[in-house]
């Protein structure tokens, strides 16, 4: 009986450990019907408990509303001269004869999702959104909020999807992926991977940053867009130390996340524009 | 099984389910999300085995924690519902003979999440998802998670216990094998 229960849930495991494309439809349709309950109470209570951080946030409001204004002013300058560069940059395109692919590349589309249950099972932490196939969802694309990047698609039903936040990179697991990172201001001279997660002190930690690289404590960490998988210039964290590395020829830096992961309720699902590939 | 108590347990432990993943994170502070982590089904699965028998628990115990598995897939499919299923199964094979007191029933729910807990860490470990030493799992989730499933238990002992003798009351005929 015991028996025969290991040697069922061993062919479970790795039946979920093998390289699946899609999922099987029981599985799509277990978890699109339980999300569609799922969605009644995640808001509501994320509702409530939203009340009361507003009023305890009702003293920082004056502080916020005065960065803001000066962001603001800032964006407007900003702009002005993004225009004027996207135009140019535009008829240089034209110039090298781009093709519609290229020209594409970089022209992202975010979709607001809804969070609609979370699971903090400390191995396993995911959260279910209530996106699918059917709204041009797939696998592996990269999930952010307003701060951050928050992680990647890694199952959808055709109603719902699951996210695998970015704190489950682990370079020794053989189901996680890592991002080709950079830094902002420095994109084509700063480096590194960001592969895996530390739980102990809550940081990403960045491998592989050449010896020779200007990254110093502070700089904003984007993604750099190398490694295909995550669209490039999606907002990572800031540096907060860094060091030589295990073996003394490259460095390693830690990073604090821009994102905050606890009670998320809103987050944008980056569509890349098809690559003509698939 | 086609009774009006076993459908409303299911009813019920559907909902806490439910609850588990949608207001539970936001009931549980920022500082302690991932840390304290609700395993209300489990409760109700260990006291399917106390006042229902084992092979009630395990069923229970596979079925939900495939739910559990399923709704949230991320790395490895079927290990709560194999712990699930195997703690309930032999917490009903040990005490479902006895008459089961708040005190028994909290203190095997306790031993209980601790237990499931370490399945599932060294589930995670062997197949290479988590590296984190047993020590830290112990203290980083495991401990503080027990004392939620305790409070939880200790809050819904009284109507769990009803609702699972009533359901033996009215056919005692299921529990002879």
């Amino acid at each position: 009986m015991l028996m025969i229960g290991l040697i069922l849930f061993i062919a479970v495991i790795g039946f979920s450990l093998s390289d699946r494309k899609e999922l099987t439809w029981p599985e799509k349709f277990l978890g699109d019907s339980v999300g569609f309950a799922q969605q009644w109470f995640y808001k509501p209570a994320g509702l409530v408990a939203g009340f009361f951080e507003d009023i305890r946030e009702l003293k920082t409001l004056h502080e916020e509303n005065e960065q803001l204004k000066l962001t603001a002013a800032a964006y407007a300058r900003d702009k002005i001269n993004y225009n004027f560069i996207q135009k140019e940059n535009e008829r240089y395109k034209e110039l090298l004869h781009f093709t519609d692919r290229q020209k594409n590349m970089n022209n992202y589309k975010y979709v607001i999702a809804q969070v609609i249950a979370i699971d903090n099972d400390p191995y396993n932490h995911t959260m279910v959104i209530n996106l699918g196939s059917k709204n041009g969802i797939k696998p592996n694309m990269a999930v952010t909020t307003v701060d951050g990047l928050v992680g990647l698609v890694s199952n959808v039903r055709p109603y719902t999807a699951t996210v695998t936040p970015i704190t489950e990179l682990d370079d020794t697991s053989p189901t996680s992926n890592s991002i080709a990172a950079t830094v902002l201001g420095r994109e084509d001279s700063s480096f590194g991977i960001v592969g895996s997660y530390d739980k102990e002190t809550d940081r990403l930690i960045m491998t592989k940053i050449a010896e020779s690289d200007k990254m110093i404590v502070d700089d904003v960490v984007i993604t750099s867009g190398l490694g295909n998988v995550y669209p490039r210039g999606l907002v990572i964290g800031t540096v907060e130390t860094r060091q030589v590395g295990d073996f003394g020829l490259t460095h390693t830096a830690t990073i604090k996340m821009a994102a905050k992961f606890d009670h998320l309720t809103e987050v944008f699902v980056v569509q890349v524009p098809d690559s003509g590939d698939e | 099984m086609g009774d009006r108590g076993i459908n409303r347990l299911i009813l019920v432990m559907l909902l806490l389910f439910i609850v588990e993943g949608t207001i539970m994170p936001w009931l549980i502070p920022a500082e302690l999300t991932g840390r304290i982590v609700p395993h209300f089904l489990f409760v109700f699965v260990i006291f399917a085995a106390l006042y229902s028998g084992r092979h009630r628990a395990l069923f229970f115990g596979i079925s939900f924690g495939f739910l559990q598995d399923i709704v949230y897939f991320g790395h490895l499919m079927g290990v709560n519902a194999f712990a699930m299923g195997l703690i309930g199964y032999y917490t009903g094979v040990l005490l479902e003979r006895r008459r089961s007191t708040l005190l028994t029933a909290l203190s095997v729910v306790g031993l209980g999440s601790i237990l499931y807990d370490t399945i599932v860490y060294f589930v995670n470990m062997v197949f290479r998802i988590t590296n984190e030493s047993y020590a830290w799992a112990l203290m980083d989730h495991i401990l503080p998670s027990l004392f939620l499933q305790l409070v939880f238990a200790l809050a819904v002992y009284v109507p769990a216990r009803r609702l699972y003798e009533s359901h033996l009351k009215l056919n005692p005929e299921t529990e002879e094998e």
